[in-house]
């Protein structure tokens, strides 16, 4: 119970507050599987413990596909051990967690590479090929 | 300024991807306490919007607020907010001083009327026909009677803005007042705290930008998505509080052993406000994990409370006014803890504590 600053806290104490998550995440893939809805949990908005945080992320282990992203700070994306469950860290000043999430879908949005990024990269590489040839 | 491409299309010129704008959308829905699916409608929204023109008046302040919101960090996407908005006039941060810098104002008046945002920190003194703060050669109250007359909205940024503050402070010199004192015929969004926290002021900004509407707001006119829930409500020395477990002073055991600070003056039962969740310093920390009870800045008149070291029922004369908010507020944790909390107060409140 206790912090560096010499502080105690509750923050490595399990309130049990992960098995809910669970519980939720496991109704939205239903939902996905059924429906095909998409859904998300700001994980910042529950009060979970650093504790809860440690054993929801150990409950929902690493599955086959991770990726890192540099985007004003990093940002990790990793599909969990359940199919369809991501878990999506943002970073931001001094690599502090900005905002996470777990979003219930086929493929996060954030992976996506968006149609305005993809015309801008063919107008760059038309651009350079011009370069080239003058 | 006045420019008239959006801001998707000035970023992706400067090589930011959408995906930039869908992180900084996923980290403003969640500041926002909206749902994190709608981010992908805040990226569109903030790409499809111009550059936001922004009028920062600053009158009777201490330039914390100012300081807050340009807290130094490494280039992140926190700082993406300064990219969506063109700062037209600032006393602190714009180059141009003198006429110059009232020529910028007038210009971004005239060239985006209707659609600037008025942000305010500081109160405007009223008595003696307001000679107390002049900027200009003119009146805090003339400067701001005559920029907010065009203006999409104000932002009372700070608790001298939005309640007087410190300069409204019992007996109040200068005849200090807040800004919806004075503006009554615009939306006026109060974003209070000494100084109020960086992303109560760049989300809600945001939320301008995306939704263009003001968002949800509480009776004093704060986004509740920043000030619905009372400190309080999510500290986590709150089980201490339920188990009556206090900290009588700030050297003794309990304090070492993180308990609940209300009996060395925390006024968090009564303070709304974000510090518990977003904290402070890239969320570092806030004044209770620090070991520090809550002053209540972000409230009408906390400089008036009574004393930062008495604890609530004793600065108001009322002790069982704050044991009974605070044990309805605790009912889900255990009523019985909550009467041995209130308990344990009336006692050391009898004992004159
Ligand atoms: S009184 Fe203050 S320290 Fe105690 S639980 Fe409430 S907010 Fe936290």
């Amino acid at each position: 119970m206790s912090r560096g600053n010499g502080t105690n806290c509750l923050d490595d104490q399990v309130t049990g507050m992960a098995l809910s998550v669970l519980a939720e995440v496991g109704r939205m893939l239903e939902t996905l599987a059924d429906s095909g809805r998409e859904d998300a949990i700001d994980l910042r908005s529950l009060p979970l413990t650093d504790a809860d945080r440690a054993e929801l992320e150990q409950m929902l282990g690493r599955g086959e596909v991770r990726a890192e992203l540099d985007l004003a700070g990093e940002s990790e994306v990793w599909e969990t051990n359940y199919p369809g469950a991501w878990w999506i860290r943002h970073r931001g000043a001094e690599r502090k967690i900005a905002s996470e999430e777990i979003a219930v879908c086929r493929i996060p949005e954030i992976l996506k590479t968006h149609p305005v990024d993809i015309e801008t990269a063919a107008l760059r590489i038309r651009n350079e090929l011009e370069t080239t040839h003058e | 300024m006045n420019d008239k491409k959006t801001l998707g299309e000035m970023l992706t010129e400067r090589g930011v991807s959408r995906r930039t704008f869908l992180k900084y959308a996923s980290y403003t829905a969640s500041i926002m306490a909206l749902p994190p699916t709608a981010a992908t409608a805040i990226a569109q929204g903030i790409a499809n919007a111009r550059r936001q023109s922004v009028i920062w008046l600053s009158f009777q302040e201490c330039t914390g607020c100012t300081e807050s919101i340009t807290r130094a960090h490494t280039p992140s996407i926190e700082d993406l907010i300064f990219d969506f908005i063109s700062l037209d006039y600032h006393h602190t941060l714009q180059n141009a001083s003198g006429h110059a810098a009232e020529e910028a104002r007038m210009q971004a008046m005239q060239e985006n009327a209707g659609e600037y945002i008025v942000v305010v920190d500081g109160s405007v003194p009223l008595k003696d026909d307001g000679i107390y703060s002049t900027i200009a050669g003119i009146t805090n109250l003339q400067m701001l009677e005559e920029t907010v007359k065009d203006a999409f909205a104000v932002i009372s940024v700070g608790s001298c803005a939005t309640f007087g503050g410190i300069p409204g402070a019992n007996p109040n010199p200068t005849g200090a007042v807040p800004i919806t004192d004075i503006v009554t015929d615009k939306p006026v969004i109060n974003i209070s705290g000494c100084p109020p926290i960086p992303e109560a002021m760049t989300g809600t900004i945001s939320y301008l930008l995306s939704f263009g509407s003001i968002p949800e707001l509480d009776h004093l006119n704060r986004p509740k998505a920043f000030f619905g829930e009372a400190i309080h409500d999510r500290c986590y020395r709150r089980p201490f509080y339920e188990r009556g477990m206090f900290a009588k002073s700030f050297d003794d055991e309990g304090a070492r052993q993180g308990w609940c600070l209300f009996e060395v003056g925390c006024k968090g039962p009564v303070t709304y406000n974000a510090c518990a969740t977003l904290k402070w310093n890239g969320g570092t920390s806030f004044p209770i994990q620090s070991g520090h009870g809550c002053l209540g800045c972000s409230e009408p008149g906390f400089w008036d409370l009574g004393g930062f070291y008495k604890p609530l029922s004793t600065a108001k004369g009322d002790p069982l006014k704050w044991a009974g908010g605070a044990a309805v507020a605790g009912a889900a944790v255990g009523a019985a803890s909550a009467i041995m909390a209130r308990n344990k107060r009336n006692k050391i409140l009898k004992e004159g504590k």
